[in-house]
């Protein structure tokens, strides 16, 4: 059985390359970039997951590691002469003004910064619970956004940055994005994941288990910072542009709303959900126009689309409190299970499956 | 009842994807000429997207035909935001196959859109957006609007000149891009014309959203400038201009073309009497023929003044239509070329025309607030 899912595992990674290669080269430029952020959603969404989805700590600190990822990836990857253009107003400090890097060792260096400062942030806020939590990184977030809008020789301030490189494509995003995927599985199907559970169902119970309350929680916060900071540099150079009002609220809020669609605790909720939430938002666009439905014609109501999200959402926490997937997993077991109860379903309605293949 | 509402659900979805589908396939009509507008219709920026739609609206009206083909306005909701700003735009170029595009309000919004418009080939005019950044190093985008630089540059010399100003302060909103730019070009200028380092006795900062401003203000009050430069939102210059008022401070303040809302007035009351600002256009003095026929007609199709930016989506749409026709194409690089030619345009927001950067050269507007309303002061020529 797991020689199977092992193998099995192996060809879907292989289907998503064999895709990510056919769509890059095929696909117009808004489907691609549709599908960039599908995949930059998916790896902003399990970072999230993992400190509140598998850990249960109720942090609301995002858009400020997403923006420490972006403003370090654009301001590493910029080519030097587009540097002196921008920063008009005020020149950019040394040494930033005099280096441009390849995007991988830039992401990485984004990655691990968002990570330190996650590391500072936590050391306090992670002592607090609950909505204290929440408040505190929240808190956290609007400082990051504040420095950043006041740092003009660094940040270029509320003017933002523009001709930044535009190096993602689905490689860089499909990529990083499976690799979270089978990160993320290792790590919550390893004693640390077991341990960043525990704590979300009982604090207490865990740390008389023996596990390291503090130890566990700064280990999941820093690295859903450190992804943070990934994603955010992705979309930054998706993009080509960042400014601070970029980085509001409302941005962790969407990444919030994709999880908890998708379902706390689950790493396969999450993927599904970051896909259709995205792709919704793009195909309910005709929502928006004016619409005639043959016997009434109404006028186009911009915003029309965000009623549907507020409404799912609603649904979801009226009745579906788990979300999509709630804490389980799609799995190739539980699709196979699915499959047998179908089978049987089947046999009970008085047809017999050979007649479908033959 | 769960099953139930999760079969609607996903029935609904389902539905919801095939509707979306069969829009896309539908009318792939060459006899029409597309022109996409991004406007931030939802969110924050709600307000000024809609404004500008209702302009570049109004001119489609007026001017639905060029080149014998039918021009069809495709509007797009950014939503406010950068990352949906960007869709929106390769959603224009890629799937609606726009021949070109207007948008839009909020600069960093329209830079967003910049990498897409160039690598597509698609010319872009900004209705109202500002930064200098939009356009540069962009031969793709363009704007029928003047630029902070220069705005900042006509509220120094007038500072400079009708006050009589020696020292200026600053307040501004350092977290908005608008405001930041204005404020560079007010001190460049202002240091020029008074030959004084030391004329800008103070700058002070406040975020969006700040209520109260009495720590900023009273720093300002103890260098006793003669005039105060407060370029940002209109909600915040209105309550700065009150306190200010409120602590005794006598001088005068100017500002920027974002002052000219209802609300400012409304929130300001009395205190806001005698505030100056630029803007690019008014209602009173009409600049150009064109800008009779578009108060007369904006005042039939929506009963209300119409607002500044309106004139400017106005102005975008017909910039463009002129381009298509000159160029005598619908193939996007030769309007592109066309629009880059665009000199001496009749617009209803004054006189076109673009210089080699995509920005508008043309004249500035100043108003005052006299007994409530909105006053015309002085017209202010663009240099060189």
């Amino acid at each position: 059985m797991k020689r199977r899912n092992l193998i099995l595992n192996i060809v879907l990674i292989l289907l998503v390359a064999v895709f990510t290669i056919y769509a890059q080269k095929n696909m117009d430029a808004y489907k691609l970039r549709i599908l960039n952020l599908c995949a930059i959603y998916t790896i902003l969404g399990l970072s999230m997951n993992l400190i509140n989805g598998f850990t249960g700590q109720f942090s609301l600190g995002h858009a400020g590691f997403m923006a420490i990822g972006a403003y370090t990836t654009a301001l590493l990857t910029m080519k030097i002469e587009f540097k002196e253009q921008i920063f008009y107003m005020k020149p950019l400090i040394y040494p930033l003004n005099s280096i441009s890097m390849p995007f991988l060792p830039s992401l990485l260096i984004a990655g691990f910064l968002s990570a330190l400062v996650g590391y500072m942030i936590g050391a306090p806020a992670l002592r607090l619970k609950g909505d204290y939590l929440a408040i505190a990184t929240l808190g956290f977030a609007e400082i990051i956004r504040v420095i950043i809008t006041n740092a003009q020789s660094v940040t270029n301030g509320a003017l933002g940055i523009k001709m930044i490189p535009t190096y993602t494509n689905l490689y860089w995003s499909f990529g990083f994005a499976v690799l979270t995927v089978v990160f993320m599985f290792l790590l919550i199907n390893s004693s640390y994941g077991r341990a960043f559970k525990a704590i979300r169902e009982d604090e207490i119970a865990a740390e008389n288990m023996g596990i390291n309350l503090y130890k566990h929680k700064m280990m999941s916060f820093v690295i859903g910072a450190f992804l943070a900071g990934l994603g955010g540099g992705l979309l930054g150079n998706l993009l080509g542009t960042i400014d601070p009002s970029m980085f509001k609220f409302v941005l962790t809020f969407n990444i919030l709303l994709i999880i908890v669609l998708g379902g706390m605790g689950s790493i396969s909720g999450t993927v599904i959900s970051a896909f259709i939430i995205t792709i919704l938002g793009e195909v309910l666009r005709f929502l928006d126009k004016p619409m005639n439905l043959g016997f009434i014609k109404t006028p186009g109501i911009p915003g029309l689309r965000m009623v549907v999200f507020s409404l799912l959402l609603m649904i979801v926490v009226l009745f579906f409190r788990d979300g999509l997937m709630g804490t389980r997993e799609l799995s190739w077991d539980s699709i196979q299970n699915v499959f047998v109860k179908f089978r049987k379903l089947v046999g009970k309605g008085g047809v017999k499956n050979e007649s479908f293949e033959g | 009842m769960k099953k139930i509402v999760a079969a609607v659900l996903s029935i609904a979805m389902a539905a919801s994807l095939m509707a979306g589908c069969s829009k896309q396939t539908q009318s792939e009509n060459n006899d029409v000429i597309k022109i996409g507008v991004f406007e931030p219709m939802t969110g924050a920026n709600a307000a000024g997207g809609q404004l500008e739609v209702e302009g570049a609206k109004l001119a489609n009206k007026l001017y639905p035909e060029v080149l014998g083909k039918k021009v069809e306005l495709v509007i797009m909701d950014n939503k406010s935001d950068k990352v949906e700003a960007a869709s929106a735009a390769a959603r224009l170029v890629e799937q609606e196959k726009v021949n070109a595009i207007i948008g839009s309000w909020g600069s960093s919004l329209s830079m967003a859109a910049g990498d897409i418009v160039k690598n597509a080939k698609v010319p872009a005019v900004g209705a109202s957006c500002t930064n200098p950044l939009v356009t540069k190093g962009n031969d793709y985008y363009f704007r029928v609007c003047f630029i902070d630089p220069f705005q900042g540059t006509v509220m120094a010399n007038y500072a400079f000149q009708k006050l009589n100003a020696k020292k200026a302060a600053i307040i501004q909103e350092v977290s908005n891009d608008y405001a930041v730019g204005l404020s560079k070009y007010f001190q460049d200028e202002f240091k020029k014309l008074t030959g004084d380092e030391n004329s800008i006795v103070a700058i002070a900062n406040y975020n969006t959203g700040d209520q109260d401003f009495s720590a900023q203000l009273t720093t300002l009050k103890d260098k006793n400038p003669d005039v105060i430069f407060a370029p940002g939102n209109f909600t915040e210059s209105a309550l700065i201009i009150k306190q200010a008022r409120q602590l005794g401070i006598k001088a005068p303040f100017i500002g920027g073309d974002t002052w000219e809302t209802p609300e400012f007035i409304k929130i300001g009351g009395k205190d806001v009497e005698g505030a100056v600002f630029s803007t690019h256009f008014t209602a009173e003095k009409p600049i150009t023929k064109e800008s009779e026929k578009f108060l007369a007609e904006f005042k039939k199709e929506y009963n209300k003044e119409p607002a500044a930016v309106s004139a400017l989506g106005y102005d975008a749409y017909l910039v463009i239509l002129d381009a298509i026709k000159r160029a005598n194409s619908t193939d996007s690089d030769k309007i592109r070329e066309a629009i880059a030619q665009t000199n001496g345009f009749e617009g209803a927001a004054g006189m076109i025309t673009l210089n080699q950067d995509g920005d508008a050269v043309k004249n500035a507007v100043i108003n005052v607030v006299k007994d409530g309303k909105f006053t015309y002061l002085d017209t202010v020529e663009p240099k060189k």
